[in-house]
């Protein structure tokens, strides 16, 4: 279903990474050059100690190369200022975590709404908010759930409640990092599912970080990283149907 | 973020945690109590003081003999006689800012009424001294100036000792004796209450002409009272006195006044340096307190930033900048600060209003004191709220969603 013309969501020019601290130099990215087009599921695989997590935060925002150049979604990155950065977190980057990240003692509904209150591109009401929020939490199923406390919410819905809160601004793209790594394997393939229903249906770009072989199956590209470089890149034309995969798995006795 | 939103975050957060919240407040509402309270004490105190200072009539002057060096020793100004009844005189005819003047002559002693007996101050005074300190008669009347001429036994008494010596008679015309000299009662002055060393009404009033021809232990006048024609008039009135005294003792330039000329406003400065040297001393003592409560508040917000260090890394993925994380942090210490500051402000009130009526201190609820304290518990908050909330403004998202 890809256009013809392409759009680079990422694109990543001989980026370098190097942790200096003081005796000990890291050399943790070396030069890796690369982009991901608009409305793709990619994962990005490799050992510890390739780079994977480095790469990671730099696609987040989170932290910075020490050279090479970052453009997302068209904008160049590379030297923006610590609260630039947030405010390119906040409004192009949606962020699932391996350990979901939700305030305890909140309400999926206002975990939900959290990127919506740093929002500096325009305020946002408290009623919008909440519609915001509403319509995100169904989207991924969570209808019956907005005044549940993550305590409340097994872990597959807590991590929905993570991709709803990813969702809620439209990023230009999901940067997930292990997502399932704290999940049971059906529980794995219903997260898997929601990623790809919103990718080939909302055409939202999906960045995975994973070591996960039968994660990345369902991905249309794998990136392999190894000591700081591209090792591979494979274009997978024929990814894992999770929802086709989930009709095969037996439903568990005490599902919901 | 917008303010409310910012508000709502720090409401929840200080929520959570109810207990600490409550005793980290506790530390900022005794220190705000205690300022008020201490404040409040201090300018009651201030109050009565000014008060008991103005009942003696703020435009009086009083004249005394200069303590002279003789021979190389310092002389009490008591024990010399350099005024004179003509002064008094001269002053009350030559001077146009004097109302009125009248020498004084004044002694503790002991005196009788049939088989009672009082220990109270005398003053030889002349028949205007009523007006002078501006103190009204509330039964019979004031000696006359022919009594002063004539050198009357007459007296005019104060209400405590009619209280003391006449349980159920009444004082008028009624004699009683100082220093076996007898003395008519003709008036009883009104309560004037307590004064400036002591019961004002524990007195009794002669004529200064009987007092220094009668009564063997007083001689010689001791000062000279007069008042002038008006508060704003003062300062005037000692210029024409000084002046005019001067002229009279034959000083010549150059050479010290033998006299010293003394005002109500004098006094009153002196006293409320002191008592406002007491309003600070324990309003210091107070604000050390409040000191206190900041640091605690400090200490707890330490303890939250540490607490919640993955909470600030997830808000700063999302997009919170180090600023928005300061405000966070800085609205729950405010908040901490603040609300501590109103109910501390309430408990202060309360408690001043409890000293008075229970405690029989006077006790004057400032305004200044009260917004004050509210101002300086909202610093406290931001004072010492700004430290732990700047560290973890500085926090690497990295690392805070690292944490464990």
């Amino acid at each position: 279903m890809r256009s013809s013309e392409i759009y680079k969501v990422i694109e990543v020019n001989k980026l370098n990474k190097i942790y200096d601290s003081g005796e000990v130099k890291v050399h943790a990215l070396r030069g890796v050059s690369l982009f991901i087009e608009k409305g793709d599921l990619v994962a990005i695989m490799g050992p510890s100690g390739s780079g994977k997590s480095t790469f990671m935060n730099i696609l987040g925002c989170l932290d910075k190369s020490t050279s090479g150049e970052y453009f997302l979604d068209g904008k160049n990155v590379s030297n923006m200022t610590k609260d630039e950065l947030a405010d390119i977190r906040n409004d192009l980057i949606g962020f699932v975590f391996q350990g979901f990240n939700l305030l305890s003692r909140t309400s999926a509904l206002e975990n939900v709404q959290l990127p919506l209150l740093y929002s500096r591109a325009r305020a946002y009401h408290s009623k919008e908010r909440d519609e915001l929020a509403k319509k995100a939490l169904d989207s991924v199923g969570l209808s019956g759930r907005y005044n549940h406390q993550p305590n409340q919410l097994s872990g597959g819905q807590q991590q929905r409640v993570a991709i709803a809160r990813a969702l809620i601004k439209n990023p230009a793209m999901i940067l997930a990092d292990e997502p399932t790594g704290n999940l049971d394997s059906r529980t794995s393939v219903e997260i898997m599912n929601i990623f790809q229903t919103m990718n080939r249906r909302n055409g939202i770009t999906v960045v995975l970080v994973t070591h996960s072989d039968e994660i990345a199956r369902f991905a249309d590209r794998v990136i392999v990283l190894r000591d700081g470089k591209v090792k591979e890149d494979i274009r997978n034309d024929n990814p894992e149907n999770a929802e086709e995969m989930l009709k095969q798995m037996p439903l568990p006795e005490d599902d919901l | 973020m917008t303010v409310w939103a910012t508000m709502r975050i720090a409401l929840k957060a200080l929520y959570a945690n109810k207990l600490r919240t409550v005793l980290t407040m506790l530390g900022i509402i005794i220190g705000v109590a205690s300022v008020i309270t201490m404040v409040s004490i201090g300018q009651g105190v201030s109050k009565s003081v000014e008060a008991n200072i103005s009942s003696l009539g703020t435009n009086i002057l009083t004249i005394t003999p200069a303590t002279i060096k003789s021979g190389g020793v310092h002389q009490s100004g008591f024990m010399v006689q350099t005024l004179t009844v003509d002064d008094s005189y001269a002053i009350s005819t030559e001077c146009p800012m004097v109302a009125y003047a009248s020498p004084m002559v004044r002694r503790s002693m002991q005196i009788v009424y049939g088989n009672q007996n009082w220990n109270t101050s005398v003053y030889g005074v002349s028949y205007n001294y009523n007006l002078i300190r501006n103190w009204n008669v509330a039964q019979g009347e004031f000696f006359t100036e022919q009594d002063v001429k004539g050198s009357s036994k007459v007296c005019v008494v104060g209400s405590s000792v009619v209280e003391n010596l006449f349980v159920n008679d009444n004082p008028i015309g009624q004699v009683i004796r100082v220093q076996k000299v007898p003395f008519r009662i003709v008036g009883v002055l009104e309560t004037k209450g307590e004064g400036m060393g002591g019961d004002q009404d524990d007195c009794i009033m002669v004529p200064y002409t009987t007092a220094l021809s009668r009564i063997s232990r007083m001689k010689y006048i001791q000062s000279i009272v007069c008042s002038a024609i008006s508060e704003d008039m003062t300062n005037a009135a000692i210029n024409e006195i000084s002046s005019l005294l001067r002229q009279r003792h034959r000083i010549l330039d150059g050479e010290e006044d033998d006299f010293t000329i003394r005002s109500q406003m004098d006094l009153a400065e002196a006293m409320a340096e002191t008592t406002g040297m007491l309003t600070l001393f324990l309003s210091a003592i107070a604000f050390i307190s409040l000191l206190v409560g900041g640091i605690g508040i400090m200490n707890i917000m330490l303890v939250s930033v540490t607490e919640r260090i993955r909470e600030i890394g997830i808000r700063m993925a999302l997009g919170a900048r180090g600023g928005d994380v300061l405000k966070q942090f800085l609205f729950e210490s405010m908040t901490l600060s603040l609300f501590g500051g109103v109910i501390g402000i309430l408990s202060g009130v309360v408690l001043s209003l409890l000293l008075a009526r229970f405690a029989d201190l006077n006790t004057f609820i400032s305004v200044e004191a009260i917004v004050i304290s509210f101002l300086f518990s909202a610093g406290v908050g931001v004072f010492f709220g700004f430290y732990p909330a700047w560290q973890a403004s500085k926090l690497d998202p990295i690392e805070a969603l690292r944490h464990e």
